[in-house]
């Protein structure tokens, strides 16, 4: 078995292990081999990292096996190795087990803590085939996979209908991004017969353009990545999923799975390269998912969905990246926001594991002196998120904003206008969450008060080592390691000057929304709670997510049970279906009761009968010869 | 012209069996049958010849004299039961 | 001469024979009483029997009166004897709701029959042509080809016999309950 099926190996036997055996084996078994295994995936992750580049960075490809032949084409399991999934595999496993260790003390109490590392290795198991895998039809089981996976975790705990729901939630709405997929797979598949995505790049680049439009094909693929990684108008599951653990929140929905889409995108940059039009979507997309998605965590009170509604929006960031042609930097977004996203929802966890279960903000407050790790570390990922130099933060984001600006795939004012605004929210709303979660007096109920106590040394190392990451993690400039792969889009002309401007002022933004935060959310909050008053409608919409769930229910939901019930049921199966197989019954039952009057019992009528009978067939017969 | 009389017999025995009431009456209606078809048989024996014909009628004397030994009583027995020889009130297997 | 008259009192027989057969039968359909009925049925079954007779099959004949009429029919006429007092299908009239009808299908089939037989029209016989067809030869058929059959015909009044035994019983069971 080769080194890559190995990475992919290893979760799955901790999945069967922990699935089939767990409950018997206790939790220590349970913990080393649910912790072990993704941490041996890394570490074969880092060896073949090391291989790739002993080999002078050309890929490695591995075939597992022969999944099928159809004809002429065989369909492989097989995996692929180059720059760009060194990095994702090695985030996906690095920062799995981060969060497989800090689960071990958050999850320390429930009882179904088999259960929970099963799914969570099952959940790196299908991630790592998303990422390591050649062809799209690979990508695809890992990317149905995930979201398998995510069902399963976000309603783990079944019990409460609501968090069942949620899961729901999230397995539907993914798979309306997946017909996109599908159909953009079945586009690529019938226009260059091949699903392997080295030689669709390959073709779409190469000397004849496949009679396809790429642009097509793109916006397709670009369907299914809404779904998965949280954009309009797919990204309403997100929010809902923060319903499940938050180990599961920042492993799925801030680390791993939601990138899935920008990794796809980034991957399939040989179509995009030459599809403007998905492109200028993209983009577009990304922009308003990311102010809308900042202008709804501003007025957010569960810390959450603060932070759900952040991802939502920094994965708007990264698809402006991608938009533009910066498929790099996009996946320098990734990596940054991988560090600083988990530790900021580990961190979440860590306040209620702390608040014994509380998530209000407002019912919070004055825990920076009671739990100083937690804090320490919330703050240092609050600042990268917000940009501040020189945190890793400051280096992704200041580069998209770059090109956005400058990118001669459509760069411009207004995007960089947008994308500003945005940020300034982002460092403004992060910043009230901190504000509010840590500083000023304490608001919470005096029984809670007492139980504040700091998290166990799983979960406060797992937070260090995060914080630690979004620190300096930016200094490893992943553009650069991947430009032999995806070239950074070229600078429009008469760009060049305002570079350091925009530095600067993202710099600056950082700052104000810094600031601005202090100033509205230190004290007692007064000064916030004025603005509030006077514009209470605005705060009314945006706490209520612009109603676009209720909008979803009324215009989607609604008519979809109605047509359900009305012509489905009622009509198809109940009339039509029902009608027709208990119509044919009574028909035959009621032929059978007209024909039985016959059988009168009369005998002279049966003589008759006979005589009739022998008259036709004499006539017959003597008719006939 | 025998086997004309024998077709008039066998017809006559039918419509016996279709127009009486009395179901010892319809018993020798069906005699009346079985004897035009004896007779059909003989003539065809004698105009041709073989000894199919007669050994025919004699089995279908045989047969007869069974059924009736049968018939009869069936039908004393269904008369002690409907204490009636109208055939019209033997609908018990209507339906 | 005589032979001529004695050819011609053969047909001339035959034709009476016939026709009083006709005439009983046509008579059953319209008696009242089912004795009458019998004797007509009787009546016709002997003129059945001269018929055989001048056919030249004497031993059919001599069956036919034998058993048709001395076993069958007096069996008949002791069942109607038996019945008799009890007849109640007077309260309904001779005829049965199917009289009118089944006289049209009697027309109708009288007519298939007579239409076929125009078409096809057997011979007439005459007197005891042929071989005469006697018992000797008779009695060697069924001892040689048709042995199955008169063996059958043992295993039928077997059944019979049987079959009279159970009715017995039965009307035992009657008296006694």
């Amino acid at each position: 078995m080769g080194l890559l099926t190995l990475i992919v190996v290893l979760p799955l036997a901790g999945f069967l292990l922990n699935g089939l055996a767990g409950n018997r084996l206790g939790k220590g078994f349970v913990s080393a081999v649910g912790c072990g295994m993704p941490a041996i995936a890394f570490a074969v992750t880092v060896k073949c990292f090391l291989d790739l580049k002993a080999g002078g960075w050309s890929p490695i490809a591995e075939t597992a096996y022969v999944w099928t032949m159809v004809g002429q084409d065989t369909f492989e399991v097989a995996f692929w190795f180059d720059r760009l999934t060194a990095v994702m595999a090695l985030i996906v496993t690095g920062v799995g087990t981060l969060i497989h260790v800090y689960s071990i003390g958050y999850m320390h109490e429930d009882k179904s803590y088999a259960r929970y590392f099963a799914y969570l290795n099952l959940f790196l198991v299908f991630m790592l085939l998303l990422v390591l895998g050649k062809s799209l039809l690979v990508l695809f089981v890992g990317w149905e996979g995930v979201g398998l996976a995510s069902y399963l975790l976000i309603g783990f705990w079944f019990g409460d209908m609501e968090k069942a729901a949620a899961g729901k939630k999230a397995f539907i709405v993914n798979r309306i991004g997946d017909a996109g997929f599908l159909l953009g797979m079945f586009v690529i598949y019938s226009a260059i017969g091949t699903l392997d995505m080295p030689r669709i790049n390959a073709a779409f680049a190469g000397a004849s353009v496949p009679a396809v439009s790429a642009s097509l094909v793109g916006i397709l693929l670009f369907i299914g990545a809404t779904g998965k990684s949280a954009q309009i108008p797919l990204y309403v599951w997100l929010p809902a999923a923060m319903a499940g653990p938050t180990p599961v929140s920042a492993l799925i929905h801030a680390a791993t799975m939601v990138t899935a889409g920008v990794y796809l995108v980034a991957r399939m940059s040989g179509i995009y390269l030459h599809a403007p039009e998905a492109s200028t979507l993209i983009a577009t997309i990304g922009a308003l998912t990311a102010l809308m998605a900042a202008t709804i965590a501003v007025a957010q009170d569960d810390i959450k969905k603060v932070l759900a509604y952040s991802t939502v929006s920094q994965l708007g960031f990264m698809f402006v990246a991608l938009g533009v042609g910066a498929y790099g930097v996009a996946v320098f977004h990734v990596y940054t926001h991988a560090f600083f996203k988990a530790c900021l929802f580990l961190g979440a966890g860590s306040v209620i594991h702390a608040m014994s279960g509380e998530q209000d903000i407002k019912k919070m407050g004055g825990l920076a002196r009671k739990i100083p790790v937690t804090f320490a570390t919330f703050a240092v990922a609050t600042a990268a998120i917000a940009g501040i130099p020189p945190l890793s933060g400051f280096f992704s984001k200041d580069e998209i904003l770059w090109f956005a600006l400058a990118s001669d795939r459509g760069g411009s004012w207004l995007l960089l206008a947008v994308m500003s605004f945005t940020a300034l929210l982002t460092a403004f709303y992060m910043f009230r969450l901190l504000w509010l979660t840590f500083f000023g007096k304490p608001r919470m109920i005096k029984e809670v008060e007492h139980h504040i106590h700091e998290s166990p040394p799983s979960m406060t190392v797992v937070l260090m080592v995060l914080a630690l990451l979004s620190a300096v993690g930016g200094f490893l400039s992943i553009p650069h390691f991947l430009e032999p792969m995806v070239a950074l889009p070229g600078v429009r002309p008469g760009m060049d000057a305002f570079h350091y401007w925009v530095v600067g002022g993202s710099i600056a933004i950082a700052a104000a929304g810094l600031a601005g935060a202090a100033w509205f959310f230190s004290g007692d909050a007064s000064r916030a709670a004025r603005v509030k008053e006077s514009f209470s409608g605005l705060y009314r919409v945006l706490s209520n997510k612009y109603f676009v769930d209720e909008f979803y229910d009324r215009a989607i939901n609604r008519p979809l049970l109605w047509v359900s019930d009305a012509v489905f049921l009622k009509l198809g199966d109940r009339m039509l279906l029902d009608g027709t197989l208990n119509g044919l019954a009574s028909l035959a039952q009621r032929a059978a009761g007209r024909l039985s009057r016959v059988q009168s019992g009369s005998l002279h009528k049966y003589a008759f009968l006979v005589l009739v009978g022998m008259v036709a067939s004499l006539v017959w017969m003597w008719r006939n010869g | 012209m025998l086997q004309v009389l024998a077709a008039s017999l066998f017809a006559l025995g039918l419509t016996g069996v279709i127009i009486r009431r009395n179901v010892l009456v319809m018993l020798m209606c069906m005699e009346l049958m079985l004897n035009g078809v004896n007779l059909s048989l003989v003539t065809f024996a004698h105009t041709m010849g073989s000894a199919v014909g007669a050994v025919l009628v004699f089995l279908i004397f045989v047969v007869a004299t069974a059924e009736i030994a049968i018939a009869i009583p069936v039908v004393l027995l269904l008369v002690r039961r409907k204490r009636t020889l109208d055939i019209e009130s033997y609908t018990d297997l209507k339906g | 001469m005589i032979s001529d008259f004695l050819a011609y009192l053969d047909t001339l027989l035959l034709w009476t024979f016939a026709g009083c057969a006709f005439v009983s039968a046509a008579l059953m359909l319209v008696l009242r009483q089912p004795m009458r009925v019998a004797m007509a049925l009787v009546s016709c079954m002997v003129f059945l029997g001269g018929v055989y007779g001048l056919l030249g099959v004497h031993f059919i004949a001599a069956f036919q009166v034998l058993i048709y009429v001395g076993a069958v029919m007096v069996f008949m006429v002791y069942a109607i004897m038996l019945l008799d007092p009890r007849d109640e299908a007077a309260s309904g009239g001779k005829y049965s709701k199917f009289f009118w009808p089944g006289l049209i299908g009697f027309a109708l089939l009288a007519e298939a029959l007579a239409v076929g037989y125009w078409n096809d029209l057997p011979h007439a016989p005459r007197g005891a042509a042929g071989e005469p067809f006697d018992i000797t030869r008779f009695s060697a058929a069924f001892l040689s080809e048709y042995w199955l059959h008169f063996e059958l015909t043992s295993v039928l009044l077997l059944a019979a016999v049987v079959a009279a035994l159970a009715v017995i019983k039965e009307n035992r069971r009657h008296d006694r309950g």
